[in-house]
C-alpha cells in the first residue's frame, strides 16, 4: 500500500473491478432508496432468498450499496488513485507539450513502415516541401541539416552524424491530453454531485382539480427532502392551482397497446410570489420551471368528493386523493374524528364498473365511464396520531365493522345511521417540485468527459521522417518516407501512403521513373501491428 | 396496406428472409475463408464465393432495414419500443458496422463470416422476445428517448461485434500458445536446444503478441511433409474441445438463465435455455475449426479494440443522454434504477477493458477476457433489468 501502490495502473483496474462488483450487487439486490417495499418484504422473507440471507445482506449493506460506508471508501480510494496517477501524468504532459521534439534518426527502424521514390528536385527542396506538407497538417516538425548548420547545434547525442532529414510527430499531446481531460472531468462530476446533494430540494404534493392548490413553502409538501444546505428561506413562495387534468388511453381492447395511456396533461395556474397569475401546462416530458423550481407530474388518481353526516351533523366533506391499487381500483380512506364514536371509511373507487347481471362488474379499465364507489364503514377509535398511517390507509385495529355500500355519483346511502354521499368526481395530480442547481455543472462535466474521451481513444501518436539524399555524381534524389505509430497502426499505414502520394505530387517524379505512379502504396517494412504491441504505456523517448 | 398487412410483411422480412440471408452469407464467407490455404483454383473459387457472400450480406442488410421501416410504418413510430425491437436493431447495427468496418475500412472481408454469424445469432435470439407492433407509452415517447435508446442500442450491436473478435482472438491465441508450448517442450528434449532457442527470438519479430513464436521454424526442412497443414492442425488441436464446450455452455448460462426465469412454463424456459446454450456451443466449435485460418492475434486484438472503443464512446454519450431524458421526464437525472445501474456497470466493465489494454501484464489475453466478461455483463444487465426486475424503465409490451 501507499503512494506507489496507488499510482499503479493495476490498482486502478482492481478498484474499477470492485466498483463493478458493488454495482452488480446493486443490480440484483433491491435497493432501499428505490423500492423500500420490496426491501421490506425481502427482510420479512416474503420475497427474495429468505429472511436469513436478507439479514446477511443487510449486515453487509447490500440493500443500500450506494449509501454504504464501503462504497464511500471505494469512491475515496478511486479518487486517491486517480489523483496519484494524474499528478505525474499532468506534469509529464506539460513538459511534453512545451519541450518535446521529434528525434533525429540515422536510418529506417526495424518495424517502420517505409516507402521511397526518386525525384529530380534537390534534397533541400524535398525537405522544404516535406516540412510544408507536414506543417500544414499540424505535425510538430524538426528540420535537421548538419551541412547547412555545420556545427554541434543539436545537443542530442549522435544527431550530428545523422543525415539531413525532416522529423515530425503528431498526436502526442492530443491523445494524452484527451485522456487527462477525461479523467479530470470526474472531479467536476463528483463535485457537482456532492454539492448538488447538499443544495438540492425535492418535494411532492398532490393537488385536486379546481381545488385549493398549494404554495411553495416547507410545510405544504406531503413529502419533503431538502439537502442539508437548502433552507426554508430558499423557497420561492409561488402558488400552484390545478385547473384541469387530461388523461386518455387506447380504449379499444383489441387495438395494439390497449389500455396504455396516450395523454397526460395538467393545465395549471401559477401565481409567482410577486407577479400576476398565469396559466401553463405540465406534460409527461415537459416539466414547468417556475423561479428555478422544476414541476413534474409524478402520479395521478381520482378524487371523489365524499360527505359523511351523523345525526344531521356534517362530520366530513372533502375530496379524497385515491391512489391506484391492484386490479384497476383506486384506494383511499375517510377519517372523521368529529363524530362520536369516530367514523372511518375504507374507500375503493372503480372508474369503469358498469351494471351487470348480479350488480356492478369491475372491469379494471381506468377511464371513468361508469364510476363506482365502494365503502366499508368502521366505527371506534381511529387512533389518529397514535399510530403511523397514511392519508389513504385506515388503521382498523381499534375499529368495528359496520357494513358497506356501493355508490354512483350523486348517490346517498345510509349505513347504520351514518349518511354517506358521493356528490362529484374530480381527478388529482401528484406534482414533484425540485430545485437542482448542480445540473449545469453536471452538463459541463459530461461535456468535458466526452470531449476528452474522443481524442483519448482516437488520436494516435506517430512519427514520420523524410530523408532526401542525392548520392555524389547522381542526377536523381532518393527520397525515403518512413515512420511508425504507437497506436492504431492500420490507420497510420493509410496516412503514410497519403503523405507519400502528396509529397510526390509536390516535388514531382521524373517521367521515366520506374515506379508506377499508380502503385505507390507503401511497402510495409514489418508487421505494422508489432509497433502497436507494446506502445500503449511506452514512454516516448525525447 | 393496412397496419396488419404491414405487420405481417415486417415479420416475414425478419424471419425467414433476413435470418436466412445472414446465415447463408455467413456460411458462404466461412467457406471462402477455408479456401485461403488451398491451391490456386480453390482460392479462385473462394474469391468468387466472397462475391456471392457480399451479395447475400448486402441483401440481408437490405431486407433487415426494410423490416425496420415496414414495422415502423405498421405502428407509426420508431421501432425502438420493446425488447424485440431493441434486439433486432442491435443485430442490424452490429452487422452493418462490422460489415462496413471489415469490408471498407480494414479491408478484411474474409472475416465477414463471423460478423454475419454473430448477427444471425442476435437476430434469432430476438425472436424469443417477439412482440406484435404497437404504440408506445406517451411517457416514453420523446426526442431524448429516441436519441438515448438508439445510441445505446447501436453501441450494444457494436459491442457484440467486439465480443466476436475478442473471442476469436482468445481462440487463436490459445492455439498459438499451445503450439509454442509444444515446440518448447520438443526443443528442451533435443540436442540443438540452445541454437533453436535463438531462432525463436528471431521468429518472434513476425509473430503476434507477446514473447513467443508462431513461425513455422522448420517449414524449410524438406522432408516431404506438409508442414503448413501440420501447423494448422496443431493450432486447431491447441484449443481443447471439452474445455471450449463446457466453458461456452457455462458462460452462456450466466445470461440465458433469465429465459428460464421469465418463461411461462418451466419446460418452455428450459427449452429456450438449452437452445441458446447449444447454439452458442455450436458457434464456438465452428469458430474453433477456423482458428488456423484466422489472421494474426495482433490484428484480431486491434479490431476488437477499435470496435469496443467506438462503442464505448457511443455508450458514454447515450448514457448521458439518458440522464438528460430522466431529468426531463421524471425530474431526477439519476436514480440507480436497475437499468441505470446496468448501464453504469457495463460502462465500468468496458472502461476496465480499456484500462487493461494499457496495463502491463494484463494486456493481451487478460484484456480480452475482461472484454468478453464485459459483454456478459452487458447482455446480463439488459435481460435482467427487463425480465427480472421491473423498474421505471420497463418497456411497453415486453
Ligand atoms: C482509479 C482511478 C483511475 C486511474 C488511476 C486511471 C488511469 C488511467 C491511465 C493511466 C490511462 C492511460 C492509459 C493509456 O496510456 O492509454 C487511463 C485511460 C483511460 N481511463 Fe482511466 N483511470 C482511472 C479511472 C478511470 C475510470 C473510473 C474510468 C471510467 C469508467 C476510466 C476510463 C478510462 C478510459 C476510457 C481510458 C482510455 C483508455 C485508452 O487510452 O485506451 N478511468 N486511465
Amino acid at each position: 500500500m501507499g503512494w506507489r501502490w496507488l499510482v499503479r495502473m493495476r490498482t486502478a483496474l482492481m478498484l474499477l473491478g470492485v466498483l463493478a462488483l458493488m454495482t452488480a450487487v446493486a443490480t440484483v439486490v433491491p435497493q432501499e432508496p428505490n423500492v423500500p417495499t420490496t426491501v421490506r418484504s425481502w427482510r420479512l422473507g416474503e420475497e427474495g432468498p429468505g429472511a436469513t440471507v436478507s439479514a446477511v445482506l443487510d449486515w453487509v449493506g447490500a440493500f443500500d450499496v450506494y449509501g454504504s460506508p464501503a462504497f464511500l471508501a471505494l469512491l475515496l480510494a478511486l479518487f486517491l488513485s486517480l489523483t496519484a496517477c494524474l499528478i505525474p501524468r499532468i506534469r509529464a504532459w506539460i513538459r511534453l507539450v512545451r519541450r518535446s521534439k521529434p528525434p533525429v534518426v540515422k536510418t529506417v527502424g526495424g518495424s517502420d513502415i517505409t516507402a521511397s521514390f526518386q525525384t529530380d528536385a534537390a534534397p533541400a527542396d524535398v525537405h522544404a516541401a516535406a516540412a510544408k506538407l507536414l506543417g500544414g497538417r499540424v505535425w510538430r516538425i524538426r528540420r535537421h541539416d548538419p551541412e547547412a548548420e555545420g556545427g554541434p547545434l543539436d545537443a542530442s547525442s549522435g544527431a550530428r552524424s545523422a543525415p539531413s532529414q525532416v522529423a515530425a510527430e503528431k498526436g502526442l499531446w492530443s491523445r494524452e491530453g484527451g485522456s487527462l481531460l477525461f479523467h479530470l472531468s470526474f472531479y467536476v462530476l463528483l463535485a457537482a454531485i456532492v454539492f448538488g446533494q447538499l443544495l438540492t430540494f425535492e418535494g411532492q404534493r398532490g393537488v385536486v382539480e379546481r381545488d385549493r392548490g398549494f404554495a411553495d413553502t416547507a410545510i405544504s409538501y406531503w413529502n419533503y427532502q431538502p439537502g442539508r444546505w437548502f433552507s426554508e428561506a430558499d423557497h420561492a413562495g409561488w402558488r400552484l392551482e390545478l385547473d384541469e387534468f387530461e388523461i386518455d388511453w387506447i380504449r379499444d381492447p383489441l387495438a395494439p397497446g390497449a389500455g396504455q395511456p396516450t395523454t397526460f396533461r395538467s393545465t395549471v395556474t401559477i401565481t409567482p410570489a410577486d407577479g400576476e397569475p398565469f396559466q401553463d401546462v405540465v406534460e409527461g416530458n415537459q416539466p414547468l420551471t417556475v423561479d428555478g423550481f422544476k414541476i413534474h407530474q409524478l402520479d395521478w388518481g381520482y378524487a371523489p368528493r365524499v360527505e359523511v353526516e351523523v345525526d344531521g351533523q356534517m362530520v366530513y366533506d372533502d375530496l379524497l386523493t385515491a391512489v391506484a391499487a391492484d386490479g384497476g381500483g383506486f384506494r383511499s380512506a375517510v377519517k372523521a374524528p368529529a363524530a362520536d364514536p369516530d367514523v372511518g371509511l375504507e374507500v375503493f373507487f372503480y372508474p369503469f364498473a358498469p351494471d351487470g347481471d348480479g350488480g356492478p362488474s369491475l372491469t379494471g379499465a381506468p377511464w371513468d365511464e361508469a364510476p363506482l364507489l365502494v365503502v366499508r364503514q368502521w366505527r371506534g377509535d381511529l387512533q389518529l396520531g397514535a399510530t403511523q398511517q397514511t392519508v389513504n390507509e385506515l388503521d382498523t385495529s381499534g375499529l368495528e365493522s359496520e357494513g358497506g355500500a356501493f355508490l354512483r355519483p350523486g348517490d346517498e346511502v345510509v349505513v347504520e345511521g351514518v349518511t354517506i354521499r358521493f356528490p362529484e368526481l374530480r381527478r388529482w395530480v401528484g406534482f414533484q417540485v425540485s430545485s437542482r442547481p448542480q445540473i449545469p455543472w453536471l452538463l459541463v462535466g459530461s461535456a468535458l468527459l466526452v470531449a476528452g474521451l474522443i481524442p483519448a481513444l482516437y488520436a494516435y501518436r506517430r512519427r514520420v521522417w523524410v530523408m532526401a539524399v542525392r548520392p555524389p555524381g547522381q542526377q536523381r534524389t532518393l527520397v525515403t518516407v518512413f515512420g511508425r505509430a504507437f497506436q492504431r497502426p492500420e490507420k497510420f499505414e493509410e496516412e503514410h501512403g497519403d503523405l507519400v502520394t502528396e509529397l510526390i505530387r509536390m516535388v514531382g517524379v521524373p517521367p521515366d521513373d520506374t515506379t508506377d505512379p499508380d502503385d505507390r502504396a507503401p511497402r510495409s517494412g514489418a508487421d505494422p501491428a508489432a509497433a502497436a504491441r507494446d506502445s500503449a504505456t511506452e514512454v516516448m523517448p525525447r | 396496406m393496412t397496419p396488419t398487412e404491414l405487420a405481417d410483411l415486417s415479420r416475414v422480412l425478419y424471419s425467414p428472409v433476413t435470418l436466412s440471408l445472414y446465415l447463408a452469407a455467413a456460411f458462404v464467407y466461412l467457406y471462402a475463408l477455408t479456401t485461403t490455404v488451398g491451391r490456386r483454383e480453390e482460392r479462385e473459387r473462394g474469391m468468387r464465393a466472397r462475391k456471392v457472400g457480399l451479395v447475400l450480406a448486402v441483401a440481408g442488410i437490405g431486407t433487415h432495414i426494410a423490416h425496420e421501416i415496414v414495422r415502423g410504418l405498421a405502428q407509426e413510430r420508431l421501432p425502438l419500443g420493446n425488447m424485440f425491437e431493441v434486439t433486432s436493431l442491435m443485430a442490424l447495427v452490429g452487422v452493418l458496422t462490422g460489415f462496413i468496418y471489415m469490408q471498407v475500412i480494414r479491408k478484411r472481408p474474409e472475416l465477414n463470416g463471423f460478423v454475419l454469424l454473430g448477427g444471425a445469432l442476435v437476430l434469432a435470439s430476438a425472436l424469443l422476445m417477439y412482440s406484435e407492433p404497437g404504440p408506445l407509452m406517451p411517457i416514453l415517447d420523446t426526442w431524448w428517448r429516441t436519441f438515448h435508446v438508439s445510441l445505446l442500442v447501436a453501441a450494444m450491436g457494436i459491442f457484440a461485434a467486439g465480443f466476436v473478435f475478442n473471442s476469436l482472438y482468445l481462440l487463436r491465441d490459445t492455439g498459438e500458445l499451445a503450439v509454442a508450448r509444444e515446440r518448447e517442450r520438443q526443443l528442451e528434449g533435443s540436442t540443438v536446444g540452445a541454437a533453436s532457442a535463438g531462432d525463436l527470438d528471431v521468429a518472434d519479430e513476425t509473430s503476434g503478441i507477446g514473447g513467443r513464436t508462431i513461425d513455422r521454424l522448420d517449414a524449410t526442412v524438406d522432408d516431404g511433409r506438409d508442414h503448413d497443414a501440420e501447423y494448422r492442425a496443431a493450432l486447431r488441436a491447441g484449443v481443447s474441445v471439452p474445455r471450449l464446450v463446457i466453458g461456452t455452455f457455462l458462460g452462456t448460462s450466466l445470461v440465458s438463465w433469465v429465459f428460464v426465469y421469465s418463461a411461462a412454463t418451466l419446460a418452455e424456459g428450459l427449452t429456450r435455455f438449452l437452445t441458446i446454450n447449444l447454439v452458442m456451443v455450436a458457434a464456438a466449435l465452428i469458430a474453433r475449426w477456423f482458428v488456423p485460418l484466422l489472421p494474426p492475434t495482433a490484428t484480431l486484438d486491434g479490431i476488437a479494440h477499435r470496435t469496443i472503443a467506438f462503442a464505448f464512446v457511443m455508450w458514454t454519450v447515450g448514457t448521458i443522454a439518458g440522464a438528460m431524458w430522466a431529468e426531463q421526464s421524471w425530474g431526477r437525472f439519476w436514480g440507480w434504477d436497475p437499468k441505470e445501474t446496468g448501464a453504469f456497470l457495463t460502462w465500468v466493465a468496458y472502461a476496465g477493458y480499456l484500462h487493461a489494454r494499457a496495463t502491463k501484464g494484463v494486456k493481451g489475453r487478460g484484456a480480452a477476457w475482461i472484454g468478453v466478461w464485459s459483454f456478459v455483463v452487458l447482455m446480463g444487465t439488459y435481460l435482467i433489468a427487463n425480465y427480472v426486475i421491473v423498474g421505471l424503465h420497463s418497456y411497453a409490451g415486453l
